[in-house]
């Protein structure tokens, strides 16, 4: 079980939201730089150097911490822009690198050691022996676990490792096992793990056609929408397709993260931290979940009960379907 | 799930306050506006990266006219344009016209507005995020498009935004009025 008072980890697109996130309440803020080193790559989106600088400067101002994303992998023979990034991000001042690519973790882990590594998501690590790899070679000190551990092997996790875990409780979800996807760049040449982007913009088209409006990427059809329905950024992995005669969310229904509830069940099994996702998401949208989830969290680390924690989160539906994830597995 | 758009439209009377030629002051106004916004934030517009020379085209479906908007810092360019001359912009943004002023201030999430159909986006849609990322992270203030300082931009904050706010709220019982029964 962890000791200290759990760490709340919040995304910020931009400068503003990450003000934003840190009025709110957030312990930490992760953001990224306007490139392709980091997993949430879209046009104005993301910090220049002089911009991290400055959050840097008014997160501490706060009490806050910063953590910079370099979590995508470098391209083969190219891993300058990446260094680059960790060199800026460790010059700004930035609490953390979080990074996956091997490359990366061994520059700033050489370079950068007062400098705290942590391992993305991206590298998929949910074992002690993966983890202790990372460990022992890089020096990396946090995990963000992949979205597919149930609590109880969260729990038998933390107590084979000696680093800290991070788990995600809120915000979209992927399907496909971390930094595993292949569907995106089957359908646009670019993905999430190389690129920093998941069905990049520039090949998604929203066409109304025969009273109905029609999402694709790249010239696949990914969803048609009647009127009045609400849309929805086309993915491939949430897309409705028709597959032996039958329509349906082919491989992942569109539902959300949501373990507010879980929070308790997270703490007792040793995690360190909880993570927000959304870096592509407003300030208004951070602002009221970071808000809610600090409730919650401080009303966890007071004792507060199941009940209490479920009316502070209430609100925090996004409008979608949720869903307890793999933290609540009950197939296995 | 199908909803009922009940989204605030401007009163039939504010309306006819602003007939087509109207709104013909305003693209030199506006222009002027953005201009001096860029001479005094730069940095505002980098955000756009490639998209600031695309041309938005921002129809208000409440009013007779639409603009044609290049965001292209102190070489931008403002026009008011008919509703039928859309197809030589890279971007077409439709919505009530008290909706998309309150994705500018901010009052609104232009992503929910967006996937609840309230407003329609059709055209490049990287260009529309970079828009939209632009003007999240902006903070923008009447007082930043008015070029206005100190205790006068706060007098023309409050004024205008609790205006809005009033016509938001006028507009919200009018369209609760008309919506069916559910």
């Amino acid at each position: 079980m962890t000791s200290g008072r759990m760490e709340l980890v919040c995304p910020a697109g931009t400068p503003a939201t990450l003000r934003a996130a840190v009025q709110a309440g957030a312990d930490a803020v992760y953001c990224g730089f306007r490139d392709e080193t980091n997993a949430r790559n879209f046009p104005g989106l993301n910090f220049s150097a002089a911009e991290l600088a400055e959050g840097v400067r008014y997160a501490h101002d706060h009490g806050s911490k910063v953590m910079v994303a370099i979590n995508t992998f470098a391209r083969v023979n190219d891993v300058d822009l990446w260094k680059k990034a960790a060199d800026t991000a460790a010059e700004c001042g930035a609490n953390a690198i979080i990074a996956a690519d091997i490359a990366v973790l061994d520059h700033v882990a050489k370079n950068h050691g007062p400098t705290r590594l942590h391992l993305s998501v991206q590298a998929a690590a949910a074992t002690p022996e993966a983890i202790g790899f990372y460990a022992s070679r890089f020096g990396v000190r946090r995990v963000v676990l992949p979205r597919v551990l149930s609590v109880q092997e969260i729990t038998a996790l933390n107590r084979l490792i000696d680093v800290e875990t991070e788990a995600f409780v809120f915000g979209g979800l992927c399907v496909m096992i971390e930094g595993r996807c292949y569907l995106s760049s089957y359908a646009t040449g670019k993905s999430p793990n190389l690129n920093g982007v998941c069905s990049p913009p520039e090949m998604v088209t929203y066409d109304d056609e025969a009273n109905s409006t029609v999402a694709r990427l790249s010239g696949f059809t990914i969803d048609r929408y009647e009127p009045g329905e609400p849309v929805g950024y086309p993915t491939l992995c949430k897309g409705r397709f028709t597959a032996s005669g039958k329509t349906s969310y082919l491989f992942e229904d569109p539902v959300s993260l949501n373990a507010g509830g879980m929070i308790a069940g997270l703490k007792a099994a040793g995690v360190t931290a909880l993570k927000i996702e959304g870096r592509q998401r407003g300030r208004g949208y951070v602002t009221e979940v970071v808000r809610a989830f600090r409730k919650a969290v401080d009303a966890v680390e007071q004792g507060g009960d199941a009940i209490e924690i479920d009316r502070i989160l209430a609100g925090q539906s996004e409008g979608a379907r949720q869903t307890a994830g793999a933290y609540n597995k009950k197939w296995r | 799930m199908v909803t009922e758009n009940t989204e605030p439209r401007l009163a039939a009377v504010v309306r006819h306050l602003f007939p087509a030629f109207a709104g013909l002051p305003l693209g030199p106004l506006l222009t002027l506006s953005l201009r001096s916004l860029a001479g005094r934030q730069p940095r505002l517009f980098d955000r756009l990266g490639e998209h600031r020379t695309a041309c938005y085209f921002i129809d208000p479906i409440d009013l007779a006219f639409a603009f044609a908007v290049v965001p292209d810092g102190e070489r931008s360019i403002v026009r008011v344009v008919r509703k039928n001359e859309a197809a030589a912009s890279s971007v077409l943004i439709r919505g009530p016209i008290l909706t998309l002023l309150s994705v500018l201030d901010g009052t609104l999430d232009g992503d929910a507005l967006f996937f609840s159909r309230i407003i329609s986006i059709s055209g490049r849609t990287e260009a529309v995020l970079a828009l939209r990322n632009t003007i999240e992270d902006a903070e923008l203030r009447p007082a930043d498009l008015l070029g206005l300082r100190g205790a006068l931009a706060r007098l023309a904050d409050t004024g205008i935004l609790g205006a809005l706010s009033v016509m938001r709220q006028m507009a919200d019982r009018n369209s609760r009025r008309k919506a069916p029964e559910a």
